[in-house]
């Protein structure tokens, strides 16, 4: 069978995974993910028609805090972390 | 080497109360020898100063009669994916090499609570992506028992520290094995906890659904003092259910009930390409267990040869999704060597920065988590994976009616050479597959070592699981195996 994953679907993925790839390493991450889907290949042989798929989530209860006023989080330390800031915001390249 | 290297969290305590020593002059002697010996082995990313401090104000606290918490002055060694506030957190990424934490993550505030010390900041695969922390964005770490082989990974920095006397214990976390493996591979001792047990507040998350923090250490004893210290509910962390642990249960096990465990081993865990050495190690452990009284029985797992594929299917999707979050902007103080210089727009900048800043592996399972993930794969992958995930689930919860615990080996082989794996992703992965379903199933699960190993050779360790929150059974078994030897 054809492996689903080829050069243009590749692009496509790291475009929309926001990574730049060099041509050389495209071309052995390309590899390496075509034989590790042809090892997925195996899932195929098991039957799961029968398996619920809520028996994949084990029960659960729900936490939930008090509505209470909360301190808003702390941003002084956060904000020593932008790589580039103006006036206390963070300063990136523009959008379009 | 200092006079403290033997020291465990048990001695040590022992020691602090006797005054054999003080906590500074432990501190400083392990650092002192970090200094001297860490630039080969590799175990660490940081060194904090700070340690000095924290161990003085153990003494401090000792010398004014108050309350000691149960780790007082305890050096301790930190796998950098773990926050310390106002310290670097890397988690070996090169696209965090400048990343300051600005919070404690859950466990270091509970540590800090129980009075210990953090030496240092370990190495590990970069976002915990591997097993032979050779994926590290910075530098190797060598195994302490054969400086050409790995230490095994992800926390291989955690465990060639401990494994080198270089810190009384430290913390790892475990997805797929990351405590148990480079456990098994230094000789140390690891516990990687049910899902729920300990807080991942402030971990570096690589696949939420599997990630757990936990102990490695020298003996199976100090594991539990340190899993007792980590362990319950966290209001940052809604998965750490804070389950009600018997603490005494832990620490100081019943003989008489941890010698009617009836102990399964599962026939699937000894497959082919299974290393005589490993073999022979956990057959060896087995008739020790038989010796003291434990019944053992042949059990079986039925899909444990699909955890593999099910597991690199679920956790690459996990982790294209909390990747995400690093765009070279929100963590970063200094951009220099990675950032782009002029870029054009703000897409532009998130491209070259991730292109440069990720290494291969997490390039790889990035993208392979966006393909699972993507509409028209799916119904293939994630969503086969995860029902397949529920039949590896169902076959554990039919064992533990049958029997307490399981015993398995924890790896294939023992050590690998350093370079051995790195070209095919796929045979690295391998090195996993005993360790992937307890993550899958969330169930608790050790690996100890055989024996002590003698020089020139190298360690074996077999690992026990556990039943949803029985960690006391597995360190019972432990406690009781290790003092047979």
């Amino acid at each position: 069978m054809a492996s689903p994953i080829n050069k243009k679907v590749l692009q496509t993925l790291a475009e929309l995974a926001r990574l730049e790839l060099q041509e050389r390493e495209a071309g052995k991450l390309l590899q390496d993910l075509q034989k590790i889907l042809d090892h997925f290949g195996e899932l195929r042989e098991l039957d799961t028609d029968e398996v619920e798929a809520e028996l994949a989530i084990d029960e659960t209860r729900k936490i939930f805090r008090e509505d209470n006023e909360r301190k808003n989080t702390d941003l002084g330390q956060g904000k020593e972390s932008f790589p580039a800031k103006e006036d206390g915001f963070l300063s990136i390249p523009p959008v379009f | 080497m200092h006079p403290f290297k033997e020291l465990t969290i048990a001695g040590f305590a022992e020691g602090l109360r006797e005054k054999e020593f003080s906590a500074l002059e432990v501190t400083l002697a392990y650092l002192e020898d970090i200094k001297k010996r860490d630039g080969t082995l590799g175990a660490y990313l940081s060194v904090r100063d700070e340690a000095v401090q924290e161990a003085g104000a153990a003494d401090l606290a000792l010398a004014r009669g108050e309350d000691l918490g149960i780790l007082s002055g305890t050096p301790l060694a930190i796998k950098d994916n773990i926050l310390i506030q106002g310290h670097t957190a890397t988690a070996a990424s090169k696209i965090l090499k400048d990343y300051v934490a600005s919070y404690d993550a859950g466990v270091i505030k509970k540590l800090k609570e129980a009075g210990a010390v953090f030496l240092g900041k370990t190495n590990l695969d970069e976002f915990a992506m591997g097993s032979s922390t050779e994926n590290s964005g910075f530098h190797l770490t060598r195994n302490p028992h054969d400086p050409e082989r790995v230490p095994g990974g992800s926390s291989g920095g955690s465990t060639a520290a401990v494994a080198a006397n270089l810190a009384v214990a430290a913390l790892g976390s475990d997805t797929g094995g990351s405590i148990r493996q480079p456990a098994a591979f230094c000789g140390v001792v690891g516990l990687k906890p049910t899902y729920g047990a300990v807080s991942r507040s402030g971990l570096i998350a690589m696949a939420s659904s599997l990630d757990q923090i936990g102990p490695i250490a020298k003996t199976v004893e100090d594991a539990a003092r340190l899993f007792l210290a980590v362990k319950g509910s966290d209001p940052l962390d809604n998965t750490s259910i804070g389950h009600k642990y018997d603490d005494k249960e832990i620490l100081s096990p019943d003989f008489e009930k941890i010698k009617n465990l009836t102990v399964g081993v599962p026939k699937e865990y000894f497959i082919g390409g299974l290393e005589k050495e490993v073999e022979d190690g956990v057959s060896a452990a087995i008739e020790k267990l038989k010796s003291i009284g434990v019944k053992f029985k042949s059990v079986s797992l039925p899909h444990t040869k699909y955890a593999l594929s099910t597991y690199y299917i679920i956790m690459p999707a996990e982790v294209s999704s909390n990747l995400a979050r690093f765009d070279g902007i929100r963590y970063a103080s200094g951009r220099s060597d990675v950032s782009y210089s002029h870029p054009k727009n703000l897409l532009d900048l998130y491209l070259a920065d991730r292109g440069r800043g990720f290494g291969p592996e997490a390039k790889r399972r990035i993208i392979l988590g966006t393909f699972v993930l993507s509409s028209g794969y799916y119904d293939a992958y994630y969503e086969k994976a995860r029902l397949v995930s529920a039949l590896i689930r169902k076959d554990f919860d039919e064992a533990f009616g049958d029997v307490d615990v399981l015993l398995t080996p924890v790896t294939p082989t023992r050590a690998f050479k350093i370079g051995e794996k790195t070209s095919d992703p796929l045979s690295m992965y391998l090195s996993d597959v005993f360790t992937i379903p307890a993550n899958l199933a969330g169930i608790p699960a050790i690996s100890i070592p055989v024996g002590k190993t003698t020089e020139g050779e190298l360690p074996v360790g077999f690992q026990l699981m556990g039943r949803h929150f029985r960690e006391a059974d597995i360190l019972g078994l432990g406690f009781y195996y290790e003092k047979l030897k």
